[in-house]
């Protein structure tokens, strides 16, 4: 990902759950207790990028600043849902950025499962992004309600199929008018 | 980029490259022989079939001044079979065309466009690499040297319809190094498939990029470790 990538930042503004290791004197505004604390042990939101360098970051003594956890977009029960039927959850309700985030959390995070469950959802889900991409009324008819639930990596193969099987289509009309 | 077009050719490029196909064309005038950059064209005397480029075909087509012979797998009956053919079989294409072998051992073998798929001789059962686009500029241009050229077409758009299927359902049994086996594709499919393949395989790429990164530090360790031993004997 490339530094002026705009994906690549939204991906690292999504926010992750963090749990505070150290009490932080005066940070205690990022919970809403504007002149207090961050207190031992408190769980707060924090930006991917924020998170991960206060996670990786070495302090003095061993211990790390924060730990990280796996966001809610990640959390076990939409990997089972996205097992049992990965066709009919709503990523985008997820995440806008389900798949990048999703890499980000796997380059933290040592989880071979959730390879393997987000490898095959974004297989059976681009089976039918390509049926809808390939027949233009399906995306206004039944098919709405799945196109909806795209996050932006399959929008995009949406759009790139949909692009394609056109410009053949333009090409077979254009032709016919010479 | 500076050029807003997507990677790969576009279908109207990949419709000029057909344009240098050979066909075989029967003139219905006297023309003197041309000197083209392909070669050089043999004087046409009118009943003689002539095999020449397929851009000047239908040049001559549209003037009038000849009639152009459908290759032979280009007729119902052929058509009809590689149909059948496609459907029997789910998870391969009908074959290419056979190529003819090698002139001698030290020359390089023919291939596409030196070879004549679609002229007049060409094998019947097999669709050459730029079946789509040929039929359909010849349908557009010379539907009357059809025998029936309704049928032609409406075989030509279930072939098109039942290998563009298969190709995405390929797509289900992608793996994130794996490759495709596209052998039968023709050009114009690989054009409109081109988009979505890649975009499937770069996203399994970045999803599964961290065990393949681990892969790689496991593969420099196991090196790192046998220069080690190495060393100490």
């Amino acid at each position: 990902m490339s530094y002026y990538d705009v994906d690549a930042i939204l991906t690292d503004a999504q926010k992750v759950p963090c749990t505070f290791e150290l009490t932080v004197p005066g940070l205690g505004f990022i919970e809403g207790n504007m002149s207090g604390d961050m207190k031992q042990g408190s769980k707060v939101e924090l930006p991917l990028w924020l998170g991960e360098m206060l996670a990786l970051s070495q302090s003095l003594n061993t211990s790390s600043l924060v730990t990280l956890d796996t966001p809610a977009a990640l959390a076990p029960r939409v990997l089972n849902a996205l097992k049992a039927d990965s066709r009919t959850v709503d990523l985008r309700a997820l995440a806008p950025h389900f798949y990048n985030l999703g890499a980000r959390i796997l380059e933290l995070f040592d989880e071979e499962e959730m390879i393997e469950v987000l490898s095959d959802t974004f297989k059976a889900r681009a089976a039918v992004i390509a049926d809808q991409a390939h027949n233009p009324r399906g995306a206004l008819g039944e098919g709405a309600d799945f196109m909806r639930g795209l996050d932006e990596n399959e929008r995009k193969l949406f759009r790139d199929a949909h692009d394609s099987a056109k410009a053949v289509r333009t090409w077979m009309t254009d032709i016919k008018r010479k | 980029m500076a050029l807003p077009l997507p990677p790969g050719l576009t279908p109207p490029e990949i419709a000029f490259l057909c344009e240098m196909e050979l066909v075989t064309v029967i003139p219905r005038q006297r023309l003197e022989g041309l000197e083209l950059l392909g070669g050089s064209l043999p004087p046409l005397n009118p009943p003689h079939r002539t095999a020449m480029p397929l851009w000047l075909a239908l040049l001559l087509k549209r003037q009038r001044r000849a009639n152009i012979l459908p290759p032979p797998w280009l007729s119902p009956h052929s058509l009809a079979a590689i149909l059948e053919h496609e459907t029997d079989h789910d998870d391969t294409f009908s074959p290419p065309p056979r190529l003819p072998p090698a002139p001698s051992s030290n020359a390089l073998p023919f291939s596409a466009p030196f070879l004549s798929h679609a002229t007049a001789d060409a094998a019947p059962d097999a669709l050459p690499y730029h079946w789509l686009e040929l039929g359909e500029m010849l349908l557009e241009a010379a539907a009357d040297d059809f025998e029936d050229p309704d049928n032609v077409r409406k075989l030509l758009r279930g072939l098109r319809e039942v290998r563009m299927s298969k190709l995405r359902k390929r797509v289900e049994d992608l793996q994130a190094g794996g490759g495709v086996d596209m052998k039968g594709v023709g050009g114009m499919e690989v054009s409109e498939g081109r988009a979505f393949v890649t975009g499937v395989i770069d996203n399994l790429r970045r999803i599964g990029a961290s065990l393949e990164q681990q892969r790689r530090d496991r593969d420099r360790e196991e090196t790192a470790d046998s220069d080690d031993d190495d060393m100490s004997m």
